[in-house]
C-alpha cells in the first residue's frame, strides 16, 4: 500500500458551499518520492496539501466526501497534532509560521521537541541535527527576525524537520524569496529526498520543480489534470496549451522537435547545460544579429512621444537608513521613457531606489526630481500624482468591501470625477483580468488575484509614471501574460513604466532598458541585450541571465538573445 | 532599550522567580517604611546589585530618564500643598516652601525609586525564555507564558507592518494631510489591513502551533535548564522575613 492514500475526494470549503476545492481527486504517494505540484492559481494545489496534513477536514470545515489515509491511518480519525507525527507541513511565508516567542533559531528549532517532552540533552542534539541538515549550524545563537528569507524559510523547515515526520508538504515555500533563497531552499528539499524523506513540493517555479522532482502533477480545477514523469506531463501540457510555466529549455526544445531540427527520441533537457548538450550537435545555427535585425520582437520608442521629457532624475542620490546602513551610494541617472527594469540580489537597494521615485523615502545627499519637482520639497500624495507605486504585498493595502470600490481607491484619492473614475476603474480592471471578481471581497480571492487587484488601483490612477514591485512574483501562467500585456499597453500609452524584478524572462521580455544595481550602486545600465549579455559582471549582484540567452552564449552565436522565440528563429527559421 | 543584557554575574544566575520575589518584597517595604532614608538606601543598595551585574551606567541612566522629571512635581507639589505642612524651609516672596511636604515628596520618590529599578535590575539580567521557563516550572501555563514572550516581538512586527501599510497607501494617493473626513478614511485605509493581516498571521500561526504540538497535554521539558539553588531559597525566604518584620514593626509603633 501506498504511503498516502487519496480516494475520491471532493471537498468544498464551509465559506464557499457551492464550489468544491476538489473534486473526485484519487490520487496515491509512494513512500520516498518527489512529487511536484503545480496549476493555476486556485487550482487546489493547497487544498491538496491541507488534505494530506489533516487540516482539512480539522481546521479547514466543509462539505467532504471519500477518504483520505497517512500510513494507513484515515485523517478523519486522527488529530492535526498525532498526523503532524507524519506529516511536516511548510508554509508559504516563513514568518507566519515560525513562533514568534523564540530569541534564538535554536529555540525556534527546539519548540516541537519541548512540547513532545523529550530529555533536555535529546532536545538540544536533535534541534541541532536538524538545523545542520537545512546548513544553519553557524545561526543557532541568531535571533530569528535577523534572518534573511531563504534562512527563514530553512529555519522553518528546520523545525518540522526536528520532529522527524516521514513526509514533508511545502507549499509554495519560494515564492517570497529572492532567487538566492530559491536555490537554497530547493537544495535543502533536495537533499531531504535523497534522506530519503516523502517529499511534496508545490510551486509555480518549474525551471527548480521540474528538475528536482521525480513525478509531476498539475491540478486543474480542482481534478488531476496531468501525473507522471515531468518531462512528459509538461510536453503534454504543452501541447494540450494548458497555462502553465514551462521552463524556456523545454519549450525550446518542444518546438525544435516540432520543427524536426533535433530528433523526437532523445531526452528533453531540463536544464540550460543539458539543452546546450543537445543544441551542440545541430549543425550551424543562422545568424542571431540578422534574425534580431529582421525580428518584429523589440519596441521602436525614439519618436512615440512628442517630447522627450526627463520625468526622472537622480543626482548624486544616497540613502542612509537611520541605523546607519547605506542603502544607496551615489546614483545618477535619469528614467525617461519605456519599460525600464530594475535588478539585482536582495539588499542591492532596488526597494529603497524605488521608494525615492514617490519620495516615500528622501535622499540624505543629492536630490530626486519627480517631473521637475524635488521630491524634498512635495508630500508624498502630491507626487503621486505623478508617480504610481505598486507594491508587493497586497495584504499591506486592500481594505475595502468589493474589487471594484478598491481600484476605485487610487481615482478617490486623485480626485477624479465620477465618470472619469469609473473609466480608469473600468479599463484598470480590465487590464488586470478581474472583471469577473468585481463584486467579490477582496480577501475572498486568492493572492495572486489579491496582488492583481492591487496593481490595477494604482492602474487606475492614471499617473505618467508607473512603478511596480516584484509584479510577478507567485503569479501563475496567466497573470505574468496579464502582467506582460500591462506593462507593453502603458508604454503604448506614452507611459513611463519601472519594474523593480527578480524575474529575469520578465524583464528580457519587456524592458527597454535594464539597471542592475549592487550594493547601492548602478552596476549595469543599457539595453535588455546588453545587460544580459554580461554574464560574470551580473553574477556579482546573483543575477543570471535568462536560459534564451545563456543557451545563446554557450552556442557561439554572433549577438545576445533575449527570448526563446528569438532563439528559435535563429535555430529554426521557417 | 528594556532588553536582556547577557552576562554571566551572580545577579544574572539567580532564579528569576527570586529575582520577582525580591522586587516585590521591596516594593511592599518601601511603601511600609515612613521617610525617606530606608528607600533611599535601598535605592543605592540595588544601584549597588547592578554594578556587581556590570550594568550600573544602564540601570542608573533610565532610573533617572524616569524618575527625575517626577522628583522635580511631586517634591514641588507637596513641598507647597501637602496637608500637614508647619515648617517652612525656604520663603521666596509669598511662596513658602515646606519642610514636612519636602520629606514627603522624597519619600514618594525614593519609593518609585527602588520599584523602578528593582523591575530594571529584574529586565536586564534575565533572558525572558528563561523567566517563562522558571514561571512554568512554578506552575505557569504554558500558553500564558507564551502569549508574553509572543508579545514581545508581537509589537515591533505590527509597528513595521503599520509602517509598510502607510506607505503603501500613501504610495496609492492617500493624502495624511487633508480634510477631518479624509484623514477618518486614512485612518481606516490603516487600520482594516493591519487588523486582517493580524488575523490572517493569527490563523496561519495557530496552524502552524498547532502542528508543532504546542496544545498537546502531559510532560513538557525545556531546553534552557533554570536551577533553583539552595541560595534561590535562601534569598527568598529572607526577603519574606524581613516583609513581615517590617510589617510588624510598623503595626506595633
Amino acid at each position: 500500500m501506498s504511503l498516502i492514500e487519496i480516494e475520491d475526494l471532493t471537498f468544498c470549503y464551509a465559506s464557499q458551499p457551492n464550489e468544491p476545492a476538489l473534486r473526485n481527486l484519487s490520487c496515491s504517494i509512494e513512500q520516498g518520492s518527489f512529487v511536484g505540484i503545480t496549476g493555476l492559481a486556485e487550482a487546489g494545489k493547497s487544498s491538496f496539501c491541507r488534505l494530506i496534513a489533516g487540516y482539512i477536514p480539522h481546521f479547514f470545515h466543509g462539505e467532504f466526501s471519500g477518504r483520505v489515509s497517512v500510513a494507513g491511518t484515515d485523517t478523519r480519525e486522527t488529530t492535526i497534532g498525532e498526523l503532524a507525527g507524519r506529516v511536516g507541513f511548510v508554509f508559504e511565508n516563513p514568518f507566519d509560521q515560525l513562533t514568534g516567542a523564540s530569541l534564538t533559531v535554536l529555540e525556534e528549532a527546539a519548540f516541537a521537541l519541548e512540547n513532545m517532552g523529550l530529555a533536555r540533552e535529546e532536545i538540544r542534539q536533535r534541534a541541532e541535527k536538524s538545523l545542520s541538515q537545512v546548513g544553519m549550524e553557524d545561526l543557532t545563537d541568531r535571533h530569528p527576525q535577523q534572518l534573511s528569507g531563504g534562512q527563514s524559510q530553512r529555519l522553518a523547515l528546520a523545525s518540522v524537520l526536528a520532529v522527524q515526520p516521514e513526509v514533508f508538504i511545502l507549499d509554495e515555500p519560494t515564492s517570497q524569496l529572492d532567487p538566492l533563497g530559491v536555490e537554497e531552499v530547493f537544495d535543502v528539499i533536495s537533499d531531504m529526498h535523497r534522506r530519503g524523506y516523502t517529499v511534496t513540493v508545490v510551486s509555480q517555479d518549474l525551471d527548480h520543480l521540474a528538475v528536482h522532482a521525480d513525478r509531476l502533477i498539475i491540478i486543474d480545477k480542482g481534478e488531476i489534470g496531468w501525473d507522471g514523469e515531468p518531462r512528459e506531463i509538461l510536453l503534454d501540457a504543452a501541447e494540450a496549451r494548458h497555462p502553465v510555466l514551462i521552463p524556456d529549455v523545454l519549450e525550446i526544445s518542444r518546438n525544435l522537435r516540432a520543427a524536426r531540427r533535433i530528433p523526437s527520441n532523445s531526452p528533453v533537457p531540463l536544464t540550460v547545460e543539458q539543452a546546450a548538450k543537445e543544441l551542440s550537435s545541430m549543425d550551424t545555427p543562422g545568424s542571431a544579429a540578422q534574425t534580431i535585425a529582421a525580428g518584429k520582437t523589440s519596441r521602436h520608442l525614439s519618436g512615440s512621444k512628442l517630447e522627450s521629457n526627463k520625468e526622472l532624475v537622480f543626482e548624486d542620490v544616497h540613502y542612509d537608513y537611520p541605523t546607519g546602513v547605506s542603502a544607496i551610494r551615489g546614483v545618477s541617472l535619469s528614467l525617461d521613457e519605456g519599460c525600464i527594469c530594475i535588478v539585482g540580489q536582495n539588499g542591492a537597494g532596488k526597494t529603497t531606489f524605488a521608494k525615492h521615485l514617490n519620495g516615500l523615502l528622501r535622499p540624505t545627499r543629492g536630490r530626486v526630481l519627480v517631473r521637475g519637482k524635488d521630491t524634498r520639497e512635495y508630500r508624498v500624495a502630491e507626487l503621486a500624482r505623478e508617480v504610481g507605486l505598486a507594491f508587493q504585498n497586497p495584504d499591506d493595502q486592500l481594505f475595502r468591501s468589493t474589487v471594484e470600490e478598491e481600484v476605485r481607491f487610487g481615482p478617490d484619492n486623485m480626485g477624479a470625477g465620477t465618470e472619469e473614475a469609473k473609466r480608469l476603474v473600468a479599463s484598470a480592471m480590465d487590464l488586470m483580468g478581474l472583471d469577473a471578481v468585481r463584486e467579490k471581497k477582496p480577501h475572498d480571492l486568492g493572492v495572486s488575484e489579491r496582488k492583481r487587484v492591487a496593481t490595477a488601483s494604482v492602474i487606475a490612477m492614471n499617473t505618467p509614471v508607473v512603478v511596480l514591485d516584484e509584479p510577478t512574483g507567485g503569479q501563475d501562467a496567466e497573470g505574468i501574460d496579464l502582467l506582460g500585456h500591462l506593462v507593453d499597453h502603458l508604454v503604448q500609452q506614452g507611459k513611463l513604466v519601472i519594474v523593480v524584478t527578480h524575474d529575469v524572462k520578465f524583464a528580457a521580455r519587456h524592458a527597454d532598458r535594464v539597471i542592475a544595481l549592487h550594493q547601492g550602486r548602478v552596476l549595469l545600465d543599457d539595453g535588455p541585450r546588453k545587460v544580459f549579455g554580461q554574464e560574470e559582471a551580473l553574477a556579482r549582484t546573483h543575477v543570471e541571465p535568462p536560459a534564451a540567452t545563456q543557451l545563446g552564449k554557450l552556442l557561439g552565436l554572433d549577438e545576445t538573445l533575449r527570448t526563446p522565440e528569438e532563439l528559435l528563429a535563429v535555430l529554426a527559421p521557417e | 532599550m528594556f532588553e536582556y543584557r547577557p552576562g554571566d554575574s551572580p545577579v544574572h544566575l539567580l532564579n528569576p522567580v527570586t529575582k520577582l520575589a525580591v522586587a516585590v518584597g521591596l516594593t511592599v517595604v518601601v511603601f511600609l517604611l515612613p521617610n525617606p532614608w530606608g528607600p533611599a538606601l535601598i535605592a543605592v543598595a540595588l544601584l549597588g546589585v547592578a554594578a556587581v551585574a556590570r550594568f550600573p551606567g544602564r540601570v542608573a541612566k533610565l532610573a533617572a530618564v524616569i524618575t527625575v522629571p517626577f522628583l522635580v512635581s511631586v517634591v514641588i507639589v507637596q513641598g507647597l500643598f501637602y496637608t500637614s505642612n508647619e515648617t517652612p524651609f525656604i520663603e521666596m516672596g509669598p511662596v513658602t516652601f515646606w519642610e514636612e511636604g519636602l520629606a514627603y515628596g522624597l519619600l514618594i520618590f525614593f519609593r518609585v525609586l527602588v520599584v523602578v529599578c528593582a523591575v530594571l535590575i529584574l529586565v536586564f539580567s534575565t533572558y525572558p525564555k528563561t523567566m517563562m521557563v522558571a514561571f512554568i516550572d512554578k506552575g505557569l501555563s504554558p500558553k500564558l507564558a507564551y502569549v508574553f514572550l509572543a508579545s514581545l516581538q508581537f509589537i515591533p512586527e505590527m509597528q513595521r507592518r503599520a509602517q509598510a501599510i502607510i506607505e503603501a497607501q500613501q504610495a496609492r494617493g492617500l493624502d495624511l494631510k487633508a480634510n477631518l473626513w479624509r484623514r477618518f478614511q486614512a485612518l481606516l485605509a490603516m487600520m482594516i489591513p493591519l487588523l486582517t493581516g493580524a488575523l490572517i498571521s493569527v490563523e496561519t500561526r495557530s496552524l502552524a502551533l498547532e502542528a508543532r504540538g504546542f496544545s498537546r497535554g502531559g510532560l513538557r521539558n525545556h531546553l534552557i535548564e533554570v536551577p533553583d539553588t539552595t541560595t534561590d531559597r535562601v534569598i527568598r525566604w529572607s526577603m519574606a522575613a524581613i516583609v513581615v518584620l517590617v510589617a510588624l514593626w510598623r503595626i506595633v509603633l
